[in-house]
């Protein structure tokens, strides 16, 4: 259920702003992959061009062999924003289906049921509520689930818990792990989170600044299933540190 | 987690209008009987409320005329106004070469060509309909306009990642983000529909409605009656109000301006 992604000479500019200059990248079928990145150094517009949201200035986006417009049209590509940007005259059942009413001509085939999402993420008592009753790890976990429920084999994720705090922020983490685990796809994660990053990815792509090239593509070989032991490893730490040090190098 | 809104107590929420009322009559009331303010000059509350006595029918029937007018009126401005806001929304140029023609409208005093349209559209309801409607218009398209731009940027966007086409965008998106700008305008908008269709019915030779009663009673200085077409408006406009915010309770719930505590 899950599709390779390729960018091939791809750049962006804003008029004279070059954004994103001559970048190949490829992406294997359900890895998942975080690019991190000092801020406004184009990873959000990388995303939106793999989206199909942004044209590209040049070069291409291919997913699965296919163009991003063509993938969207069809509803194959699932994208949750940092802001929830839920709906506030939808209660939370109403919100999860959002995506498969609209546009409901290209119904994605075989698209988990939302309300057992819903239930996956603990939300089964608030199904009636609406969002402003909700805190703000509730209104991203409805996001969440706004996301799955189309079953697209890519989902694109700009920094989903950048608003949250700490503590909520660990929680999403891990639910979104065991969510991907039970509905697996390729993931493109954008983060300002070094250990976020680390925790989740298979592999890690550090940016420069404006004009994003990447500088450093990291493996990350931790063992699967991770869990929240794993942070108090020290090989965590290690591999923590090392995407600090590429980061840092990357700044200067 | 509750989502019901709390509501203020009901010796808030019924019995302070009232006092207010009450005073301000007594007010009125006092200052003509003092001053020995002459009825053509100003009618004292108690005369007014006496002439609604002699002729309770013929208030209740021209109210409803006036009500119909207004109502028809301020319908039609919602719905051109929601027809033409989806138009504008979607085309800059249109919008900016509609926005001097809106102001237009605005700001013209309708009274003074409201005799051109009865002459154009003849007499009886046609000219209060046109009236109304046109007069009520531009508030709507702003309201309009502003409020479906004004829709959640990340909302936009996860529409346009589904490929969502125009008129869902429209229809799930932007006619909701409208509603609340749309509330506040019908507010003020009910208020003007009645005093435009007032004023049409003192001009379109049918003698028909509040306006009517008004317009005869100013010619012959009847200073009880034209108050009580006056008084009449004012319990209209009650009316309208209430059922206005009824009906964006019900609508807008989960709406901010709807809720005495934020979540």
């Amino acid at each position: 259920m899950s599709v390779d992604v390729q960018l091939r000479g791809m750049a962006k500019r804003f008029g004279d702003l070059s954004v994103v200059e001559q970048l190949d990248l490829d992406i294997a079928a359900g890895s998942f992959v975080s690019l991190v990145g000092p801020s406004g150094c184009g990873k959000s517009t990388l995303l939106r061009m793999i989206a199909g949201l942004e044209r590209p200035s040049s070069g291409s986006v291919t997913i699965g062999g296919e163009p991003p417009a063509q993938v969207r049209g069809a509803k194959r590509v699932a994208v949750i924003p940092q802001q929830p940007g839920l709906l506030p005259w939808r209660t939370v059942a109403e919100n999860a289906r959002l995506l498969l009413q609209v546009n409901r001509r290209r119904q994605p085939v075989g698209h988990p049921d939302p309300l057992e999402l819903l239930a996956e993420v603990g939300l089964v008592d608030f199904l009636d509520a609406y969002p402003h009753e909700l805190s703000g790890g509730m209104r991203q976990r409805v996001a969440l689930v706004r996301g799955f429920a189309l079953g697209a084999p890519l989902v694109l994720m700009d920094e989903p818990f950048a608003a949250l705090d700490e503590i909520t922020r660990a929680e999403m983490r891990d639910l979104l792990a065991r969510l991907l685990d039970r509905h697996p796809a390729t993931v493109v994660f954008v983060t300002h989170s070094i250990s976020e990053a680390a925790y989740l990815s298979d592999r890690v792509l550090v940016f420069s600044p404006r004009p994003a090239t990447i500088v450093a593509d990291v493996p990350i070989d931790l063992p699967r299933p991770r869990n929240s032991e794993l942070e108090d490893t020290a090989v965590f730490a290690e591999v923590c540190v090392d995407l600090r040090h590429r980061l840092q190098g990357a700044m200067r | 987690m509750s989502g019901a809104p709390r509501r203020s107590a009901p010796h808030l929420r019924v019995v302070a209008p009232v006092v207010g009322v009450a005073v301000f009559l007594t007010v009125w009331e006092a200052f003509i009987r003092i001053r020995d303010v002459r009825p053509f000059v100003l009618a004292a509350p108690s005369d007014i409320l006496r002439y609604f006595g002699k002729a309770p029918g013929d208030f209740a029937s021209a109210s409803l005329i006036t009500t119909r007018h207004a109502l028809v009126g301020f319908l039609a401005a919602l719905v051109v106004a929601l027809l033409l806001g989806s138009l504008l929304v979607a085309s800059p140029f249109a919008e900016r070469a509609a926005a001097p023609v809106l102001v237009l409208i605005q700001v013209a005093p309708f009274v003074a060509y409201i005799s051109s349209i009865v002459l154009w559209l003849g007499a009886g309801d046609p000219p209060a309909y046109f009236t109304t409607a046109l007069v009520c218009l531009p508030a709507f398209v702003f309201a309009a306009v502003g409020g479906m731009r004004g829709a959640d940027p990340a909302s936009r966007e996860l529409f346009a990642s589904v490929d969502a086409p125009r008129w869902e965008v429209m229809w799930r998106l932007r006619l909701p983000s409208a509603m609340p700008s749309l509330f506040t305008t019908a507010r003020y908008s009910i208020g003007l529909a009645l005093i435009v269709s007032y004023l049409v019915e003192g001009s379109n030779f049918s003698d028909e409605g509040l306006g009517a009663i008004g317009k005869r009673a100013a010619a012959n200085n009847i200073g009880d009656a034209l108050w009580a077409t006056v008084f009449s408006m004012v319990v209209l406009g009650t009316i309208g109000l209430g059922l206005i915010t009824l009906l964006e309770r019900w609508l807008l719930h989960w709406h901010a301006s709807q809720r005495t505590t934020n979540a």
